[in-house]
């Protein structure tokens, strides 16, 4: 057993940190809140440049072919910095998704644009029920001689507004017999005729997109995977962005900490500073101790994915036990620092935000909890 | 024993039950929504004025101030039904008032007490200041003896009401050289004096609270509350009645919360028949029920005669971080739908639940935190030691 980096990500997350320190201050973090797109085009390429994009990319592709624990590394300190935009639609929930599905000649048509920064996937998956069963997916795909016609809406279809692909799940066959058959993926171009995109308001400012299909013409050949199998495809990306979105909430634990503990050391109340009393400290300590658990959830799990193992218990147990553990450390967070932690200037409001989204964000505790039980035999 | 209101006491809560209903208009709501539930607006004047000519404002004072000469417990209930419908916040009233009540001098009682219970005027609390939050013995602005009046110099932070309010219900220390407790006074300042400065500070739910800036304002004599350098009991004593802490707002909102997840269907069933939610839900409303008789214990003490002890702190405490649950459930049972705000295309409940979400962060934060609860609650109601 070895609990830590080696040396390359050592040195990937030194450098993301301070690239992402200099890029994407707070004030970035609270303006592209704001912003019509939610994300700047610059930092993107910048981004593509230091070859972010291309991470999990084989170098066949043009990617770097690193692996999960090395886009672990990179997502953590992007949850450290807050930084917004379509990184995690895109690598992630696009990326991972072509990557299991894709055929060569997919992958040779999206990757190495992906990888340049040149090409932004989203994929557009939940739907009214706000679930990621499978029973959810009503968005209907008709075979009409060498096309498909999709017709539906999707919601919470992150950066769809900026995307140039989706991946759209569809429905193709009914489920009768297996209640986890009939779901297809389709790759379709966001700009086509009968796509129309409306940007949802969230909490946190991340972009949230309702994307409403009206009779989208898809060529047969855009289908990812095979024919009413993509389910199992979609299990294991959710599972995998599930380890993912932990991974963010590792950097923004670390900043909560970072935040909290100089605080109670500096501020003073009744001629001591407040981290003397041990109410204070007693909430430190749990806020340490579920930093260093969603740590070590998350790590775990990725590592498995990076090496090729089964995975599927660990990536649910981590992202159920960070859902909640990363809510409730910052709430602590905010607890400890008292009314400045409650000012908008004050950034601990950002991650407050980040953890509530990134709670309810591919599955939440409940859903992951069940997940578990089965994975243990309940 | 006897856990329900009487016939009459049930009569009037009718009566106020019907007044809110006819009167609280959607516009008024949204104003008071927009000002954080503060009491100081055009329309809430109106409504509040109309309101308290019932005398539902202060129903326990004495009649010669405005009241009803009615119990607590009716006021405290009154209290709720307003909160349900409107969790409008009163400081003159409910907190100031029944401080001066107790400890101001009759010409203080006969000036302010009969507008306050008309809802004529509206306070803001002005303890905080930056070196002193939950240590409220640490204060340095000072209000100087002029002899007819005091000249005053300092800064307040996190003062909620002021920009808004009429008055300033001010923490000040007037005797710098005298040992901790013994060196402060309250006072009463008109917020539009020459030299007040008010600059908004915008909180993580949208609402504001601001600094205040005393700069040479003149206050008159008058204008002292009680004694001179006794001001930290009084101080104490109207922290109590803050935090009596009435539940209404969340009550509502959780019941709109037990209502969406009736209509909601997913996955071919109502939320809730799922049972985790059904038990989520069925655990605040125990909690709910709990918070009732701690609230209305408060008012039972109150009517007795008796001053209420570590039960204030208990239900401001359990209240409060009950409030952060409902909200933190509310979000669980709206799942992807609970991020969206007020406004937002597909937002549920109005994006209510994500606003109070946001929102119930600070409540076990002011009027004394948590960690001061508890403490209050060891020391004065436990008797543990404290070394
Ligand atoms: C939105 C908002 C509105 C407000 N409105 C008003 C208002 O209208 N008027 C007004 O006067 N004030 C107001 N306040 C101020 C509020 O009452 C204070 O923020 C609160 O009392 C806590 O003080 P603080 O923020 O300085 O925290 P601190 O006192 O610095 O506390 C920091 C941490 O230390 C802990 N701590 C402190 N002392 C002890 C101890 N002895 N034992 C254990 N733990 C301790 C606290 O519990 C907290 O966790 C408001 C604050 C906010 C955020």
């Amino acid at each position: 057993m070895n609990y830590d980096l080696n040396k390359t990500q050592t040195i990937l997350k030194d450098e993301a940190h301070r690239f992402l320190a200099k890029e994407c201050p707070s004030d970035f973090v609270r303006e592209m809140a704001e912003d019509e797109t939610g994300y700047s085009k610059e930092l993107w390429q910048k981004m593509a440049e230091l070859d972010w994009m291309g991470v999990l990319i084989p170098e066949q592709y043009d990617g770097i072919g690193g692996n999960f624990l090395d886009l672990t590394v990179l997502l953590s300190e992007m949850g450290y910095s807050c930084l917004p935009g379509p990184f995690f639609s895109c690598v992630v929930l696009g990326g991972l998704t072509i990557l299991e599905a894709g055929s060569d000649s997919q992958k040779t048509d999206v990757l190495p644009a992906l990888s340049r920064g040149e090409q932004i996937l989203s994929l557009a998956w939940v739907e009214q029920d706000g679930t990621y069963v499978p029973g959810g997916i009503k968005l209907a795909a008709i075979l009409n001689g060498e096309e498909y016609i999709l017709n539906g809406t999707k919601l919470f279809v992150p950066y769809a507004h900026v995307a140039d692909t989706f991946i759209c799940v569809a429905r193709t066959g009914q489920t009768l017999e297996d209640k986890n058959a009939g779901l297809t993926l389709f790759l379709v171009n966001a700009k086509q005729q009968g796509i129309h995109i409306e940007t949802l308001i969230t909490m946190a400012g991340d972009r949230q997109c309702e994307v409403i299909f009206e009779d989208v013409h898809v060529s047969k050949d855009n289908i990812l995977g095979q024919l009413d199998q993509g389910w199992p495809v979609l299990k294991k990306v959710l599972q995998m962005s599930a380890v993912a979105k932990c991974a963010e909430m590792i950097g923004g634990a670390q900043r909560t900490m970072d935040m909290a503990i100089p605080y109670v050391k500096g501020r003073e109340q009744f001629g001591r500073p407040v981290g003397a009393f041990q109410a204070i400290q007693h909430h430190c300590a749990n806020m340490l101790t579920y930093a260093d658990t969603i740590k070590f959830m998350t790590y775990q799990a990725a590592w498995r994915i990076s090496e090729g193992l089964p995975f599927e218990k660990e990536a649910s147990m981590c992202k159920a036990w960070g859902s909640e553990s990363y809510r409730k450390l910052v709430a602590l967070a905010h607890q400890v620092i008292g009314g400045m932690g409650f000012m908008e200037e004050y950034d601990l409001q950002l991650y407050f935000k980040q953890a509530k989204a990134a709670e309810q964000m591919l599955g939440d505790a409940d859903f992951h909890r069940e997940l578990v039980a089965k994975e243990i035999g309940l | 024993m006897d856990f329900e209101f009487s016939p009459e006491e049930q009569k009037m809560l009718q009566e106020v039950r019907a007044f809110l209903k006819s009167e609280i208009t959607p516009e008024l709501k949204a104003e008071s929504l927009a000002i954080g539930y503060c009491y100081g607006g055009q329309l809430g004047r109106e409504f509040v004025r109309k309101f308290a000519a019932n005398g539902w404002l202060v129903p326990n004072w004495p009649n010669e101030y405005g009241g009803l000469g009615a119990s607590a417990m009716l006021t405290f209930a009154i209290k709720e039904e307003l909160a349900y419908i409107m969790p409008l916040i009163f400081v003159a009233a409910h907190m100031a008032g029944p401080t001066i009540l107790h400890f101001g001098s009759e010409e203080m009682k006969k000036q302010w007490l009969l507008p306050i219970a008309r809802g004529e005027v509206e306070f803001a609390l002005g303890y905080t200041e930056p070196w002193a939050g939950s240590d409220l013995s640490a204060l340095t602005i000072e209000a100087v003896d002029q002899g007819d009046h005091f000249i005053l110099n300092g800064q307040k932070t996190f003062n909620t009401h002021s920009h808004v309010a009429d008055y300033h219900w001010l923490a000040t220390i007037t005797d710098p050289d005298a040992k901790r407790y013994q060196n402060m006074s309250m006072m009463i300042v008109d917020l539009k004096s020459p030299g007040i400065t008010i600059r908004p500070l915008i909180t993580m739910a949208g609402w504001q609270t601001n600094e205040v800036f005393y700069d040479d304002v003149v206050v008159p004599k008058e204008n002292l509350v009680g004694e001179m350098n006794q001001g930290f009991y009084y101080l104490m004593a109207a922290l109590d009645y803050e935090r009596m802490f009435p539940m209404g707002g969340y009550r509502r909102l959780f019941d709109e919360i037990v209502q969406y997840a009736k209509e909601t269907v997913v996955d071919g069933q109502p939320l809730s028949k799922d049972p985790l939610i059904r038990q989520k839900l069925a655990q605040l409303a125990i909690e709910l029920e709990a918070n009732n008789l701690i609230f209305y214990r408060l008012a039972h003490i109150i009517d007795e005669g008796k001053i209420p002890n570590y039960e204030t702190s208990m239900q401001k405490l359990f209240a409060t971080e009950l409030a952060q649950r409902i909200t933190n459930t509310g979000m669980d049972v709206l799942g992807l739908y609970g991020q969206l705000k007020k406004g937002s295309k597909w937002a549920a409940l109005s994006g209510q639940v994500e606003h109070r979400y946001r929102w119930s962060v600070v409540e076990t934060i002011y009027a004394g935190t948590s960690e001061i609860q508890r403490n209050i609650m060891a020391l004065r109601g436990l008797k543990l030691p404290s070394k």
